[in-house]
């Protein structure tokens, strides 16, 4: 019993030891970026990690002056936020539709739908532009977020979770007089909300840090442009300023953060149950 | 089925004819209309962020209050040079030429994409439209990078090369008074630094496309045919049979295997920090680098290394330029070129070179007081400039269609050969082969 003890404690001892050295690995480039968005231009050329002081704050100051960082958050924030959420809200209908629905031809838009995972994003930039460029959308926001309002890999996760849900339940509740509509938003949506969760975030990260699509179509339009352009004009090829560009990302990181805070109870307990849909 | 397959044929062929349906451009007669006689507003894409991008928006406000034109320039960042290529060759795919700006600051990245656009109106096209011949006002090798098929197709704005740093301080401990001149004397200073108790490295760079351009177009030389694609599109390796690469390798690896070169590309902040003596980058970092040093030590600057004795001096022509595309209205024409004139001549062309490091490329400005004092205050700044007058004109940098593939392959194989002790004979054998491959590879894709 007590060999028995001790082999547990070790083997829990070992796995905690692993799992905190890959919980550092993947945090320590955000730990990196904040040391070193405190740092002055001396402090920076040693390899020393941490600065000499928290309180030098020169570089956000200075990264919020010349990348126009506030104006461009705010750009950000709405292509990020309404982009997501129009993004939410279709792939929520087509997962709803594709796992409760019987229509001809289902399963073939089905694979359709996903086949256009596997077209890598830069192939369709072209196209896409012209899309935009004949519908005459060009440096608006709607410009910025349109292409990404159908996710397929989303509407692929969310109606894998709706499927999980037994259909005893839509007959019960249409039984009590819900229709489509009704059970989704009042039903569904609230039983598959950590997943919804998720994928909120992980679409709003995704879209907050668009950079080469928003700096396209907005290209006679720089008040449109998003933080990720801003931040590139922190550093330049003559002028290395790494400790800039760090303090740029350390604020381009805050809403991210907040978002992810405000959710990741929810995030987590998706997580959980995902594993059990399997 | 067959049901399926006609409403799938029906969707598709209205999707493709409704996307397809707009008229083909028509072009417009084009009548001049003198310079003044309305205001007029023109777009101007950059490249400048950070400090040149300060000095860029000072030009523009500049020309903007004081030409006597009604010219306003409209000027917008565009990212990084690749950024904005990728902008400009997407909306040459998409055909959408309106949205195309009346001048745009290039790197090379961006040279073949504007030529084939159909819409450059190069430096030939204006001096005939405009009846001027401004050329010879600028420095040829300045120029010559700026040439792409037998055409000018813009004007140097941000010119640059690659020059040699020291840390003076280090070198003088190990002996040293001046600049490191080849690959040899490189040896020697690392014998010496070592003899001296130094730690620091003597020198480290893992070579790519630009800088093997620089070096085999010392031995007289091109990486790749045309010129180094600079004539046309590059179909074929040039610098194997004749030996070059097999000199550079075996000069290159003669370094290592004397513990004098680091196989890695050492950074600028490394340099700044003291950790290598002797470092090559581009001239237009001196200011940077004399900034960040601040006195900690002192900075010369030399001639780029030489690959051996018998080697030319020199390095080829880097940064940007300025471009025009043809908008087909005289008026934006003409107050397009009076900019670039403004951008490209001795008073900007100075104050960018005080203010950034690049060298100007124009040639009155060598004249230039204010230029004068400013080299005579810091010699490192006017490195460059001889650097220039010495570099053979027939010397070229590297314009090819897979530049990203090549630029890795090359820095893979020549790291490869240090890091594995592998045969230079064998390095040449592997490096002839796939570079070539990278290039038929590119020819079969885009015929």
């Amino acid at each position: 019993m007590m060999r028995l003890k001790t082999k547990n404690a070790i083997k829990d001892t070992v796995v905690s030891i692993i799992a905190i050295a890959i919980g550092l690995i993947i945090i320590f480039p955000i730990i990196y970026c904040v040391c070193g968005a405190f740092k002055t231009e001396s402090e920076f050329l040693t390899p020393n990690l941490l600065p000499g002081s928290f309180s030098y704050t020169k570089n956000f100051s200075d990264a919020l002056r010349k990348g126009d960082l506030l104006r461009y958050i705010g750009n950000s924030f709405i292509v990020a936020f309404f982009g997501t959420l129009i993004r939410m809200v279709l792939s929520i209908l087509a997962a709803y539709a594709f796992a409760y629905f019987d229509f001809r031809f289902k399963n073939v838009l089905f694979f359709l739908i996903l086949g256009t995972m596997m077209i890598p994003g830069d192939v369709l930039l072209a196209t896409n532009y012209l899309t935009i460029s004949k519908l005459h959308m060009l440096n608006t926001y709607f410009a910025c977020m349109v292409v990404s309002f159908v996710s397929a890999s989303q509407m692929f996760m969310l109606r894998q979770r709706f499927m999980s849900v037994p259909r005893d339940m839509r007959e019960a509740a249409q039984i009590d007089g819900y229709g489509d509509l009704s059970y989704l938003i009042t039903i569904l949506i609230p039983i598959c909300r950590p997943v919804i969760t998720t994928l909120f975030v992980h679409s709003f990260i995704n879209l907050w840090n668009a950079y080469l699509w928003p700096l396209i179509v907005t290209a006679s339009k720089p008040a449109m442009r998003t933080i990720m352009v801003g931040i590139t004009k922190l550093n330049s090829w003559e002028d290395e300023n790494y400790q800039l560009v760090l303090a740029g990302v350390c604020i381009s990181l805050i809403p991210s953060m907040i978002l992810f805070i405000i959710m990741r109870r929810n995030m987590r307990k998706g997580g959980m149950e995902g594993s059990l849909v399997g | 089925m067959k049901k399926l397959l006609f409403v799938i044929c029906v969707v598709l062929v209205s999707a493709a004819m409704l996307f397809a349906s707009g008229a083909p451009e028509q072009k417009k007669e084009e009548t001049k209309v003198a310079l003044g006689s309305a205001p007029v507003t023109i777009t101007f894409w950059h490249c400048a962020s950070d400090d040149a991008g300060v000095l860029m928006d000072k030009y523009i406000k500049e020309f903007n209050e004081t030409n006597k034109y009604q010219i306003t320039v409209n000027a917008i960042y565009q990212g990084q040079y690749s950024d904005a290529t990728t902008l400009m060759k997407t909306i040459l795919s998409a055909e959408n030429y309106s949205e195309l700006p009346d001048i745009m600051q290039l790197d090379a990245t961006g040279k073949v994409a504007f030529f084939d656009s159909g819409k450059a109106f190069t430096i030939d096209d204006a001096e005939a439209y405009f009846g001027q011949s401004i050329r010879g006002d600028y420095l040829e090798g300045a120029l010559g990078n700026w040439e792409y098929s037998g055409s000018q197709l813009g004007l140097p704005f941000a010119t640059s090369t690659t020059v040699t740093y020291y840390n003076k301080d280090l070198l003088a401990k190990a002996g040293w008074d001046h600049c490191p001149d080849t690959f040899a004397d490189i040896i020697k200073l690392s014998a010496d630094m070592k003899a001296a108790g130094i730690s620091a490295a003597a020198y480290g760079t893992v070579p790519n496309s630009p800088t093997l351009a620089n070096w085999i177009g010392q031995l007289g030389s091109y990486i790749v045919n045309y010129k180094n694609g600079s004539e046309a599109s590059a179909t074929k390796l040039e610098c194997i049979d004749n030996g070059a690469l097999k000199t550079f390798l075996t000069e290159w690896k003669a370094m290592y295997d004397a513990g004098a070169l680091v196989n890695q590309s050492l950074s600028t902040n490394q340099f700044i920090a003291g950790e290598v003596a002797v470092f090559t980058n581009s001239s237009a970092n001196v200011s940077n680098i004399l900034s960040k040093v601040n006195g900690a030590f002192e900075v010369g600057a030399g001639t780029y290394l030489r690959v051996n004795d018998s080697a030319s001096y020199g390095a080829t022509v880097s940064g940007s330029c300025l471009v025009m595309f043809d908008s087909g209205d005289s008026l934006k024409k003409a107050a397009t070129w009076e900019f670039i004139k403004y951008m490209t001549g001795e008073g900007v062309q100075v104050d960018f070179a005080i203010g950034t490091g690049y060298t100007p490329a124009y040639k009155s400005a060598s004249d230039n007081a204010a230029y004068k004092e400013f080299l005579a205050a810091t010699p490192q700044f006017a490195v460059a400039a001889d650097q220039l007058a010495k570099t053979p004109a027939s010397m070229r940098s590297i314009t090819i269609g897979p530049s990203v593939d090549f630029y890795y392959a090359i820095q893979n194989e020549v790291s490869d050969m240090l890091s594995k002790n592998l045969a230079v004979d064998d390095v040449v054998k592997s490096m002839g082969d796939n570079l070539q491959a990278l290039l038929d590879n590119y020819h079969r894709t885009n015929p």
